[in-house]
This record gives C-alpha cells, sequence and structure tokens, in this order.
C-alpha cells in the first residue's frame, strides 16, 4: 500500500498557487435517493484544479469518481455544495449557458468512447463545432486537422463500427478538442483497450498537455497513468482520501521496492 | 458574481438537423417500418372511408338528375291523370328547378308576372312551415294545432283564437325550436288566403286542362297517344294549357316508345314458343329465362337480329325494327338498373366529415387514436435506445430544443411517409370498390378535385399525428440528463 506524510511539500504549494485555479469544489456532496435506499456517493469534496494541470483521480470500484466528474464537469448538480468553473458557478447558470460551457469550456472523453454510430470519424468531430457555430468549411478544416493529430487524417470517412477501440478513442479525443477547451474530462479513457493502445492514448493526452496547456483529469485504474500526471488523488467512499504530487509518489513507491 | 458571456447558440442548419433525424430512421430502420405501416393502415382506412363517401356523394348527385330524366314518362302520366293537391303546387312553386315547371304553374294558373312572383315568395315560406310541420311529432302537432295537417293547418290558424292558442303553446314548449321568428309566421298566415286562392286556380286550371287532355285520347290509352306526343298528341297538350316544349315533346315520345318496345320485347319473352327458342339459344331450361338473361343476350347484334325475327314469326309487331333498336333498349335497361343500384347504395350518405356519417367519423377517430398510441411508444422506443447518443449530444452542447426537434422531425417523417403510402392504398382500394360498385357510372363522375383535397388532407392528418403523438417522446429525450452518457451498461 502507498502510505505519504500528511502534507504536500512547501515548494510544490508554491508552485501551485502561481497558476490560476480553473476548477473549485466546495463541501461537494451528492446523494441518490432511490426508493428506501440513501446512497452518499460524494459526502463533502474541497479540492482545487488548477489550469495546465494533468490529476490522475484514482479509487476502488463505486468510490464515486463518476460522481465527482459530473460534478465538475456540469453535468449533474450537487445535493449540497458548489462547483466553481473558472470561478463561475455552475449552479447558477441558466440552460442555454450551460449548453455553452459544455461545447466551449469542457471536452469530455468516455469510457466506451460514446460516438455518434451513424456519423463518420469526421462528422462526429465536426459536430461540436456545428453546436458553437463554426462554419461548415471551417469546421471540416479544423476537424481534419485533430484527426491528423490523433493519427486518423487517412480514416476520417471511416464509421465507429469500422474502427478498433483504440482509434475510436482517438477519434473521441479529436471530437472533445473540438471547440478548442481548457479541460479535459477523461472518465477511464483506457479501461476497454489493451496495453499498447492505452499506452498510445496516454500519449496523446500527455502531448496536449504539455504542448497545448490543457488541463487534464482523469479518472483511472491504470497505474501508468502515474508517470505522466503532475498530482494524484484518491477517492474513497465518496470523499478524498488523499491529494499528492507525483513525485512524492514516486520515492514512495520507489522506496517500497 | 462572475458570469459566462455567452453567446446565442446558432440553430443548426435544417439540413444538418434533417440528416441526424434520417439517421436515426436509417438506424433502426425495422422500427421505422414498423411505425410507417402503423401510420399507414391508419391513413389508408381514413382515406378509404373520405373517397368512398366523396364518390358516392357524387355518383348520387349524377344518378339523381339520370332517375329524374327517367322517371319523365311517369311524371307526363301522373300530371294528365289527376289534379295536384294544394300541398304539392306549393311544394312544386317552392322548389321548382327546371324553368318549365315554373312556366306550367304560369299557364295553368293563368298568372303574370306579378302573381307569379308573389306566388313563389309564398310558397317558399309556406314549404318552410309544412316541412317543419310534418317532422314534429306527433304528440306536440297534436298539443299545437289539433289534427290538422298540412295545408289543413293554415286553414285552421286562420281563426283568431286557435291562433292565438296555437302561439302561446310554442312559447310554453322549450324543447321545441321554430323555424322562423314568430312574427313571420304570423305574416304568412295573414297572406295564406292570397296563396290559396293562387294554388285553388292553379289547380282548376289543371283539372280542366286535364279534361281536355282525356276529350281527345279518341279511344286510346294515354300511354299510346303519348307516343306521338312530337306530333298532333302534343298539340293537344299545349292546347289544353301544359307547357310542353317541343324538345320535351321529342324527348317523351321518344322515352314512351321504348318503354312500350321494353313491354313488348318482355311480353314476347312470355310467349310459350317464343320462350322455347329463348331456352335453345341460351342452352337452358325454359323456366330459367329471365329478364335479366334475355336483354343480356340482346345486347349482342346477332342475338337482337334473330330475336326480331322470332317476334315477327310469332306475330309480334316488330316489322320495323332494326337490332340497333334492341341494342340501344338492352343498353338503357341495364343503365336504368345500374342507376337504380346507384340510388340504393347511395341512399346513406351525408352528415359528418366530408359527409362520412356519423359512425364512420367515430371509427375513424378511434383508428386514429390508436395509431397515436403506437407512434408515441414507437417513439419512446427510439429515445430509449438512444439514450446514450442524446446524452453525448448534449455533452457535446446540444440544446434541449434541437433534441427535441430531432425528434419532431424524425416522426413527421415517418407520418410523411406512412401519410403517403397510406393515403394511396386507400384511395386505390376505394376506387376498386366503387368501380364495383358502380361500374361504369364511376367513370362519369369522379370527384377528382375533392378527392385530390382529401388525400392531401389525408397525408397532412398523418404527419400531424406523428408530431403530435411524438411530443411526449420527444420531450423525454430533451429533458434527458448528460451524465446518462457516463454511464455504462
Ligand atoms: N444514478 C444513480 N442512482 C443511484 N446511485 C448511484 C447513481 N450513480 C451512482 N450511484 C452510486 O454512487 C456510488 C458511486 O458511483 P460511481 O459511479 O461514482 O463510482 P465509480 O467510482 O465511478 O465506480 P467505477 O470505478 O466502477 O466506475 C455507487 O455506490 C453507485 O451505486
Ligand atoms: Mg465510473
Amino acid at each position: 500500500m502507498i502510505t505519504t506524510p500528511e502534507h504536500t511539500s512547501p515548494a510544490a504549494v508554491a508552485e501551485a498557487s502561481e497558476r490560476r485555479v480553473i476548477i473549485r469544489s466546495v463541501g461537494m456532496k451528492k446523494i441518490y435517493q432511490r426508493g428506501a435506499e440513501t446512497t452518499h456517493a460524494l459526502r463533502g469534496v474541497d479540492v482545487e484544479i488548477y489550469t495546465g494541470e494533468f490529476i490522475s483521480v484514482m479509487g476502488p470500484s463505486g468510490s464515486g469518481k463518476s460522481t465527482f466528474f459530473n460534478m465538475i464537469g456540469a453535468l449533474d448538480s450537487p445535493s449540497e455544495g458548489r462547483v466553481f468553473i473558472d470561478e463561475v458557478d455552475v449552479a447558477q447558470l441558466t440552460a442555454e449557458e450551460l449548453a455553452f460551457l459544455r461545447c466551449r469550456k469542457i471536452g469530455y472523453i468516455f469510457q466506451s468512447y460514446n460516438l455518434i454510430q451513424y456519423m463518420t470519424a469526421l462528422e462526429n468531430v465536426t459536430t461540436p463545432m456545428a453546436f458553437g457555430g463554426v462554419t461548415p468549411d471551417e469546421s471540416r478544416k479544423r476537424g481534419m486537422e485533430l484527426l491528423d493529430l490523433v493519427g486518423l487524417k487517412t480514416r476520417w470517412f471511416h464509421r465507429p463500427i469500422e474502427m478498433s477501440g483504440g482509434q475510436q478513442q482517438r477519434v473521441a479525443i479529436a471530437r472533445a478538442l473540438a471547440n478548442n477547451p481548457s479541460i479535459l474530462l477523461c472518465d477511464e479513457p483506457t479501461a476497454n483497450l489493451d496495453h499498447k493502445t492505452g499506452d498510445e492514448i496516454l500519449t496523446i493526452l500527455q502531448k496536449l498537455n504539455q504542448e497545448r496547456g490543457v488541463t487534464i483529469i482523469c479518472a483511472t485504474h491504470d497505474h501508468r497513468m502515474m508517470n505522466m500526471c503532475d498530482r494524484l488523488m484518491w477517492i474513497r467512499d465518496g470523499a478524498i482520501e488523499r491529494i499528492a504530487r507525483r513525485d512524492e509518489v514516486e520515492v514512495q513507491l520507489a522506496s517500497i521496492e | 458574481m462572475k458570469t459566462i458571456d455567452v453567446q446565442p447558440q446558432p440553430l443548426l442548419g435544417f439540413a444538418r438537423t434533417l440528416r441526424i433525424a434520417l439517421s436515426g430512421v436509417k438506424y433502426r430502420l425495422f422500427r421505422a417500418l414498423v411505425t410507417v405501416a402503423v401510420i399507414s393502415v391508419a391513413m389508408a382506412f381514413l382515406m378509404n372511408i373520405l373517397a368512398e363517401s366523396l364518390i358516392k356523394m357524387t355518383v348520387a348527385a349524377t344518378a339523381k338528375d339520370q332517375i329524374a330524366e327517367m322517371r319523365l314518362v311517369d311524371r307526363w302520366i301522373a300530371r294528365l291523370s289527376i289534379p295536384p293537391t294544394t300541398a304539392e303546387i306549393i311544394a312544386s312553386a317552392a322548389r321548382a328547378g327546371e324553368p318549365a315547371e315554373i312556366e306550367n304553374l304560369r299557364t295553368l294558373g293563368r298568372l303574370d308576372d306579378a302573381e307569379l312572383t308573389r306566388l313563389r315568395e309564398l310558397a317558399s315560406a309556406a314549404d318552410t312551415y309544412l316541412t317543419f310541420f310534418s317532422e314534429l311529432n306527433y304528440g306536440r302537432r297534436r298539443v299545437l294545432v289539433g289534427s290538422a295537417e298540412s295545408t289543413a293547418i293554415f286553414d285552421r290558424l286562420q281563426d283568431a283564437t286557435a291562433r292565438e292558442t296555437f302561439f302561446s303553446r310554442l312559447a310554453e314548449m322549450k324543447t321545441v325550436r321554430f323555424v322562423t321568428e314568430t312574427e313571420a309566421f304570423d305574416t304568412l298566415l295573414n297572406e295564406w288566403p292570397v296563396l290559396r286562392a293562387y294554388t285553388e286556380r292553379i289547380r282548376e286550371g289543371q283539372a280542366t286542362a286535364i279534361r281536355t287532355v282525356q276529350d281527345n285520347l279518341n279511344g286510346r290509352t294515354l300511354m299510346q297517344s303519348l307516343r306521338a306526343a312530337e306530333g298532333p298528341f302534343g298539340q293537344v297538350i299545349r292546347d289544353a294549357g301544359f307547357n310542353l316544349s317541343p324538345a320535351e315533346a321529342e324527348h317523351l315520345s321518344a322515352k314512351v316508345g321504348a318503354v312500350a318496345d321494353t313491354a313488348l320485347i318482355e311480353t314476347a319473352m312470355n310467349q310459350a314458343d317464343i320462350r322455347q327458342a329463348i331456352a335453345a339459344r341460351l342452352d337452358i331450361l325454359p323456366g330459367d329465362v329471365t329478364p335479366s338473361r334475355l336483354w343480356s343476350l340482346l345486347s349482342d347484334r346477332d342475338n337482337a337480329a334473330w330475336y326480331i325475327g322470332v317476334m315477327n314469326e310469332q306475330g309480334f309487331a316488330a316489322s320495323g325494327w332494326q337490332p340497333d333498336d334492341v341494342i340501344a333498349l338492352a343498353d338503357s335497361r341495364a343503365r336504368a338498373q345500374l342507376l337504380k343500384q346507384a340510388e340504393r347504395a347511395t341512399m346513406e350518405t351525408g352528415g359528418g366529415l366530408m359527409g362520412i356519417g356519423q359512425r364512420m367519423t367515430w371509427l375513424a377517430f378511434v383508428s386514429m387514436l390508436v395509431c397515436a398510441v403506437g407512434i408515441a411508444n414507437a417513439m419512446l422506443m427510439s429515445v430509449t435506445e438512444r439514450f446514450r447518443e442524446i446524452a453525448t449530444l448534449k455533452c457535446l452542447g446540444a440544446l434541449d430544443g434541437f433534441i427535441m426537434t430531432v425528434f419532431l422531425i424524425e416522426a413527421s417523417i415517418l407520418g410523411l411517409v406512412g401519410g403517403i403510402a397510406g393515403t394511396l392504398m386507400g384511395l386505390v382500394i376505394a376506387l376498386l370498390r366503387m368501380l364495383g360498385l358502380f361500374k361504369s357510372l364511376l367513370l362519369e363522375s369522379i370527384p377528382l378535385g375533392a378527392l385530390v383535397t382529401a388525400s392531401l388532407l389525408s397525408i397532412v392528418i398523418g404527419v400531424l399525428l406523428a408530431a403530435v403523438s411524438a411530443v411526449y417522446p420527444s420531450l423525454r429525450a430533451a429533458r434527458l440528463a448528460p451524465m446518462e452518457a457516463m454511464r455504462i451498461e
């Protein structure tokens, strides 16, 4: 098991404070009521995520990772507490503003890719652009650039069923980047992929984080993720068990070995 | 507090929205086909009853004119035999369609223009009340006017106390709605003696005229004499005071001739030897020889010529006849039968939407309702199957309105396809069925314009039905939480 000191190092705190907070949650709770059964999926989460960070969220199944993602991704509202994205209180937004936020600010990457089955790779990538008001010509041009970025330029006309899981996930990444979001939310992006294709996806995510400065928040069981993220966050039973910088954890791991 | 700077989401081009909706149809083609089938069956039913009733109404109108024309002989026989009743004169003055009928009234009653106009005015008012009283149930009529019926009611109400009683009792009858203001009826009652005098003049004129005509029959029957209506006997009728134009006279004598010839041919058929000969020619038993068998035999030229020969041999006066005359008789008899059949088949038309009748309107309504439930169910299935797709679209920034539009368009496409298919199906079935019923009569009186209108109406109803049924499913789709996209099954 991993055990670390209670507090992160002063150096890390100093470095973090130089950057802007892009997502902040305050006392975030989520309670699911189903009949007589009450589930506390989140029991008060306070977290600050900075621009350009790459955060891995880990935790056993049922610990509340997906619930956490829904809240900070403006897909669902917390039962208690608040979520700020770019200092904007999500609870105060109207339906149009929420749609705008989801369209422009955040890119979502799902475990099961969620491509639209009847659209080609290019059409999948350009759909969010259409919602964002980009002209069809401009969309096609940018869509091809994004497909090139994920290495699928030659397969732009393929439909999801004609592609492997890894290729589908790469299209999904291109789609998530359609409107140049500042945040990428990935819910177990490599869970359905084999080791090698998983590596490819992770490489792409790392490149996006380093070259474009996209904030990436990634739920995962994949220990390779540890090698590339800035911070790691453990959730257990709906609460943050621990947040640590990678170097601190690596020291720990090394010492165990 | 900080807010975000929103630009309004552009409406996605119609083409793109349509494509997403169409893809939905293509993606679940089988379900879409089942829905289309449900819609088309309902629309076929609606279109079928609409088309059949439209055709029946037109055929009924055509048949009515032709049947009136067919009864020309009966009308003249009646006119030349019995003087009409007061009520009949009023009805013919009030409703007369043809100028000839009005002319008859003028000459028989020796009315001038002013009198004729006055007669028609009063008659049409009186006719309204006569209809009202004849449709009133017996008990009520008894309370209002005692045992009086028809024009005797007007006579009875000439009496001041009777009239007073009538109006006060009418006022007490809350459930009866009188046809006009009571003042108007009072006025008519005051004028009744004038109208009555006119009808008496016409009646007496006609009675005298009938006597003149009967005196000039010279021992022949009226029917036999009418055969010469285009010649001297026509002049007798005119001199007596009836209005008979040369054209009508010619028509009348031809008709009378045809009636007589038809009767002669059928009489000949009943003669034992001829019956035997027909049976031999048809290769059936003599007992099975019926007028309709005979007439269908006679529609052939050779058979007609043969029958004329047989009739001449047996002493029936058919010497001047040509086969074509007999064929013409056969044709006009077939036509008369067709018209009678059409009259019977169209007896119950009218009422409800486009004349389909109350019961059919109700049935059509129920079938629409069942269809709506079917469409709603299919659309709910579509929404459920596409849960994740819808949620994903919302994660990508789709507005609720957009999702709703997509599903409404999808339903409308199904409605349009089903509506067109069903309408065509219903129309073809209706045409085939009506062709079987009315045969050649249908081709003469096909209401093309009305059928096109009904087809368009039925297609529009199909689309609207589908769209309205899809409102709830579309709302469910639009309200779907975007986080459903995260869920993995
Ligand atoms: N819509 C819901 N209704 C009721 N309970 C829910 C709902 N969604 C999640 N939960 C419950 O909330 C808890 C957290 O679920 P969550 O999906 O966030 O777990 P997770 O960490 O993502 O798990 P996994 O690693 O398996 O994806 C679970 O106990 C789950 O049963
Ligand atoms: Mg999960």
